[in-house]
């Protein structure tokens, strides 16, 4: 918390900076969010010891490669996008093409899980089913999904700004809260996978 | 200006506003009438808690009256008066470190003062003759099972609750053959009782206002720490005091705290009973 | 429609909108982007919340007074979820009136007023900015608000109506509807509170940028008015602790509805667990809903008093360290809950070092009224009775942080005595008193000041009559939530005192009345109010009531503190911040 007074002059200046930092205030509760909800996880498993049953379907190798697989476009899905940035604000070639990638990889991760849930509900593992290490399952991967999903929804609305003309050096503050926003969704994807899959 | 207006008439309204908080803080002196004050305490922790109670009344009370005496002395004589100008002053470092020091001073020995208590009423080892007693809340109403001969209440597994063993006694500790149920709490004056408690469906309060004993049956647990030792003969409600569903408000039992003699006796023929019964588990009693 | 978040820099929205100062009657009123508009759309809509609230809580005391009596007029027209054939107010009926009491009152009308309307008005004014930063998030923040409104009134409707597991919802009663009977309803309370988060979140994250990023030249973060310091802290907390509600709700939402068992004492859940996560946004809840208050309320005796207000600094930081302690006390609602009886004893500790700010800032607000010269406006009476409700709310809170005693009076009237003096006393006092001080900038009207101290006696003699001898029913043994206390032994001889309650409950109610026709008349027909009414040193006096979009012609300049009132040397007895002090002026350093 900086005691310098800013005038409204100087943020037009640096106007971005402005919607980045709002951004990040609304990413903090964004993060409170799945705070709350891993905490839950963690006193959960913390207690149910031997009750938390990993549904033979999770385990199998297939779905983890899938899985794996998924995470790793995933995780590039973040690279391809900061790239992708760089260009479009100056402007530069690659820009599109590199979003539009952001944009395929950030599908095939939802894709991945949209058919990891249809084949544990297949086999009989659902909310109501799979005891609690479905709900927390479930409910973790859901809440992230969704937040994947709102993703893309603004890539593809980047997308079309960019194919508009709407990104110039002075305007790309809608740019710069997608990265942000996918970065986060990325990195809690990263905490997720570990403690659902692996650990 | 018309915010101006009638400046005389709004103080009245203030002060008389303000002395009828400070009169109403003062009815409800300790003991005086029933109707406004706590119920006979009935046990010994009980009377511990109302020592402190009384403390943390006096010490209030003290600082209520203190501080308004004080504020509304400051209302009358700084009321807005023609010519008299406000006094500039920002602050007083040496004061804001009196009246930080003093509360947290205060705060602090009254923590220690009611943790130590704490201890006192709910960490220490019961007494070797304590009995205890069995409690199971359910929507809506409690039952209660007692030890039987060997005076040793049964191993009890809340994962063994079901339809016919509503205690979830463990079959396999002879002891809880003979315990017995009851839907009343008879209880022996100056006896410790130990509570092992729980819940078949929702979370109950276990509420004794006369004990000065509340505790939360949270369902899939055992709470066992809660003893006390009833001090007054007589009978008393056991109220459920936490929110469990539309019969919530009428959710209670009854507490019978009887002579040493007279509890054997009805104890003897429980027990007898019991044994007569060839299950271990005769249905509860509800209500 | 994102643009708005994204490419428009405040100051550019500012020239813009400028630019063509004539908007559609649909961007004017219904889908409004400027802070004032949509305060008052907030001020309008809680108030109707108010006595939505309020008309719950006529219920609740009618059933306590009269257990088993048709209520009147209505009785009859009432669900069956909720009354009798005989137009009686069923148990389970009386459980939903008094959970949707509280939800809507703390959720739709406190909230709200102290944030939704004070935080969205005063901001921008106070600190010499256009408009908040981001407008349309802003406007959004309000629907998402009367949206969750909405859905939680709706469970109205609904088979088995409202919820009934009170605000708190505990579960496993809340989360499996063969317990509470009411899983359309309860579904409605997790949704409705959602909801209600995304608006509070949306609100806060634009407050917290806008203080940060948008302050007049001049204006130092120790120089900002106190209210928005008060706003700025409250909404970091709603930043940080709204969103584990809204992760609990869900949670909640799908053992109630899809099964699974998170807060469920069978398959591994844990009920606690839902505690925990309640009060842990809980309990910075309750500072949430009153430090905003305590900002108002500064302020308002500043002025009044003709004083600076005593400490500033020491309020400031007072209140921070209420928000930082707050985030580790909520064990203290969970004393006897079966949580470990260690943490009993830490999270009472944490309780007891919490008191200590809101000690300080009681003796600074005596401070401030010593030495003073008090005007006894409207808007003063019930900010100077704020600090004696506040006081005798807060004293009780120490008897429950006190575990042993907590014990006894645990889920009893006493703490229901407690709640409404720190949240009615206290916070709707707040309120009151800012709505009496800022109507003008609001409306361009003066409000009737006799009319006002009526309201003022009235609310303030039947508030007290209502709730003070609930201490004394708690201290009876009466617990919480139950709707017939003639059914037990130890509270047949107290039942005069519910009904002395309830008495003074509707004229309680019936004294929101003067109020109400007071503000409506006011913004009609009111007296037109100049620029600075209170000669208050703030930003917002110094443009026009109401201020025009945009709020100031050109960004005013900040000199000096907030609070330079009879300082020597000037025969004016206030410095506004935005005009530098006379030679002659002897300003303190401070
Ligand atoms: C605006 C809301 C608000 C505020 C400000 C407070 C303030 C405090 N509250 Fe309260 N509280 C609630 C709203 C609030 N509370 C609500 C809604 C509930 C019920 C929830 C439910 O179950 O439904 C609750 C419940 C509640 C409980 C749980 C009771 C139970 O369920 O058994 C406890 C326990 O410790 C508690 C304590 C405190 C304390 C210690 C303070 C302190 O911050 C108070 C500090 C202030 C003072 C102490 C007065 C001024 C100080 C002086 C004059 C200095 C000198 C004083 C001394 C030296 C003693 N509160
Ligand atoms: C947040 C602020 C707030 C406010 C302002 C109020 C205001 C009131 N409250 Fe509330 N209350 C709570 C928060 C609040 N309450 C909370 C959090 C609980 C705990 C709930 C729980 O246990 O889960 C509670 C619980 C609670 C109970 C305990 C119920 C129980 O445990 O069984 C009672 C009982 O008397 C009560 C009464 C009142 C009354 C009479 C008012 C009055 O002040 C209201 C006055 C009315 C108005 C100001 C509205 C406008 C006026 C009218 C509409 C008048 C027209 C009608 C007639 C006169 C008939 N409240
Ligand atoms: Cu059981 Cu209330
Ligand atoms: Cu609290």
């Amino acid at each position: 918390m900086h005691v310098s007074a800013t005038t409204i002059d100087e943020v037009q200046q640096d106007g971005p900076n402005i919607v980045r930092f709002g951004m990040f205030t609304f990413l903090a509760s964004e993060a409170m969010l799945f705070a709350g909800l891993i905490c839950g996880y963690m006193v959960l498993r913390g207690g149910a010891g031997s009750g938390w049953q990993m549904p033979e379907a999770l385990k199998n190798p297939e779905t983890m490669v899938k899985t794996v697989v998924a995470t790793l476009c995933l995780i590039s899905s973040s690279f391809t996008l900061h790239f992708a940035e760089g260009r479009l604000i100056r402007q530069t070639k690659g820009g599109k093409l590199l979003l539009v990638l952001t944009i395929l990889l950030g599908s095939a991760f939802l894709a991945n899980q949209a058919i990891e849930w249809i084949t544990l509900h297949n086999e009989g593992f659902w909310f109501n089913t799979a005891g609690i290490m479905g709900s927390c399952f479930f409910v973790l991967t859901g809440f992230h999904g969704c937040h994947v999903f709102i993703g893309v929804l603004m890539l593809v609305a980047t997308l079309i700004r960019a194919l508009t003309g709407n990104i110039t050096p002075h305007r790309h503050g809608f740019l710069e809260c997608t990265g942000l926003y996918w970065h986060f969704v990325d990195i809690v994807w990263v905490f997720l996978f570990t403690i659902l899959y692996i650990l | 200006m018309s915010q101006f207006l009638s400046r005389k008439r709004s103080l009245i309204a203030v002060l008389a506003a303000l002395f009828l908080a400070l009169g109403a803080s003062a009815y409800g002196a300790p003991r005086t009438s029933g109707l406004w004050w706590m119920p006979d305490v009935a046990s010994k922790s009980g009377e511990q808690i109302d020592q402190l109670t009384y403390f943390i009344y006096y010490l209030t009370g003290g600082v209520f009256i203190l501080t308004q005496v004080v504020y509304i002395y400051f209302l009358i004589r700084y009321r807005a008066r023609r010519g008299v100008r406000a006094t500039y002053l920002h602050g007083d470092n040496r004061l804001e470190l009196v009246w930080t020091a003093i509360p947290t001073a205060i705060f602090i020995g009254l923590w220690g003062y009611s943790n130590h208590m704490w201890w006192d009423v709910i960490h220490t080892e019961s007494p070797k003759d304590t009995m205890e007693i069995a409690v199971m809340a359910y929507q809506f109403g409690f039952s209660f099972q007692y030890p039987g001969a060997t005076g040793k209440l049964g191993r009890s597994d809340v994962k063994l609750i079901s339809a016919d063993n509503i205690f979830g006694n463990d079959p396999t500790d002879p002891a809880t053959k003979e315990d017995f149920q009851s839907g009343v709490l008879e209880l022996a004056i100056d006896k410790p009782v130990r509570i092992r408690l729980n819940s078949r469906d929702v979370i109950h309060g276990f509420y004794i206002p006369q004990f000065r004993i509340y505790q939360d049956a949270v369902p899939g647990r055992t709470i066992d720490w809660v003893w006390f030792i009833p001090t007054k003969i007589g009978s008393y409600q056991l109220a459920c005091s936490q929110l469990c569903g539309s019969g919530h408000y009428n959710m209670k039992a009854q507490i019978e705290v009887v002579s040493q003699a007279e509890f054997d006796k009805w104890y003897k023929e429980k027990v007898a009973a019991a044994a007569g019964a060839s299950s271990g588990n005769p249905p509860a009693q509800m209500k | 429609m994102a643009e708005i978040l994204a490419d428009t820099f405040p100051g550019e929205a500012h020239v813009s909108h400028a630019h063509h100062p004539e908007l559609s009657f649909f961007r004017k009123y219904i889908w409004s982007e400027d802070h004032k508009t949509i305060a008052l759309q907030y001020l309008f809509t809680s108030l109707f919340f108010l006595l939505v609230g309020g008309s719950l809580a006529m219920g609740v005391r009618f059933q306590l007074a009269f257990p088993g009596a048709p209520v009147p007029l209505i009785g009859t027209l009432l669900p069956s979820w909720l009354v009798t054939s005989a137009g009686a107010f069923q148990p389970g009926g009386y459980n939903g009136l008094v959970t949707m009491h509280a939800t809507v009152m703390v959720f739709l009308v406190i909230m709200p007023l102290l944030i939704g309307v004070f935080g969205n008005f005063l901001i921008p004014l106070k600190i010499g900015a256009p408009d908040m930063a981001f407008p349309f998030f802003n406007a959004l923040s309000y629907w998402l608000f009367l949206l969750s409104g909405i859905v939680l009134l709706s469970s109205f409707f609904v088979p088995a109506g409202f919820p009934a597991s009170g605000w708190t919802s505990y579960a496993p009663l809340s989360s499996h509807a063969q317990y509470n009977g009411t899983q359309a309803g309860q579904s409605c309370w997790c949704v409705g509170l959602f909801l209600n988060g995304l608006a509070s979140i949306a609100g806060a994250a634009n407050y917290i940028t806008t203080i940060i990023n948008m302050r007049a030249p001049g204006m130092k973060m120790f120089r900002l008015p106190l209210p928005v310091w008060a706003l700025f802290i409250t909404a970091i907390l709603l930043l940080l602790a709204v969103p584990v509600l809204s992760a609990a709700a869900a949670m909640l939402f799908c053992d109630l509805n899809f099964g699974t068992s998170f807060f469920s004492a069978s398959n591994y859940g844990q009920p606690l667990l839902w505690q925990h996560l309640f009060w842990f946004f809980g309990h910075p809840e309750v500072y949430i809903m009153i430090l905003p208050a305590m900002g108002l309320v500064s302020e308002i005796l500043a002025v009044n008093a003709r004083k600076p207000i005593f400490g500033y600094k020491a309020m400031v930081f007072a209140m921070v360290s209420i928000a930082g302690l707050g985030f580790i006390v909520w064990g203290h609602h969970m004393f006897v809950s079966g949580m470990n009886i260690l943490l009993s004893a830490t999270f009472s500790f944490s309780t007891m070092v919490i008191a200590v700010p809101s000690a300080i800032k009681t003796f600074n607000w005596m401070g401030t009224v010593w030495g003073g010269s008090i005007r006894y406006t409207t808007a003063m009476c019930f900010a100077l009775a704020f600090v004696s409700m506040f006081v005798i709310g807060g004293l009780s809170g120490i008897y429950m942080a006190a575990t042993p005693v907590d014990l006894f009076i645990h889920h009893t009237y006493f703490i229901v005595a407690h709640i409404h003096y720190v949240l009615f006393g206290g916070s709707l006092f707040g309120v009151f008193g800012a709505i009496y001080f800022w109507f003008p900038k609001m409306f361009g009207r003066m409000m009737n000041e006799t009319w006002g101290k009526i309201h003022f006696a009235l609310a303030f003699i039947f508030f007290n009559c209502t709730f003070f001898p609930m201490h004394n029913l708690g201290l009876n043994g009466m617990m919480r939530r139950i709707a017939d206390p003639m059914l037990y032994d130890h509270l047949q001889s107290s039942q005069p005192i519910n009904v002395f309650c309830s008495v003074s409950a509707f004229a309680l109610g019936l004294s929101t009345i003067p109020f109400l026709v007071n503000f409506f008349y006011s913004i009609f027909k009111g007296p037109k109010a100049p620029n600075n009414p209170w000669r208050s040193t703030t930003l917002e006096w110094t443009v026009p009531s109401p201020p025009g979009h945009g709020n100031f012609e050109t960004t005013p300049t900040v000199y000096h503190g907030p609070y330079e009132y009879s300082v020597p040397g000037m025969e004016e007895d206030y410095l506004p911040q935005n005009q530098p002090a006379p030679e002659t002026a002897r300003l303190a350093a401070h």
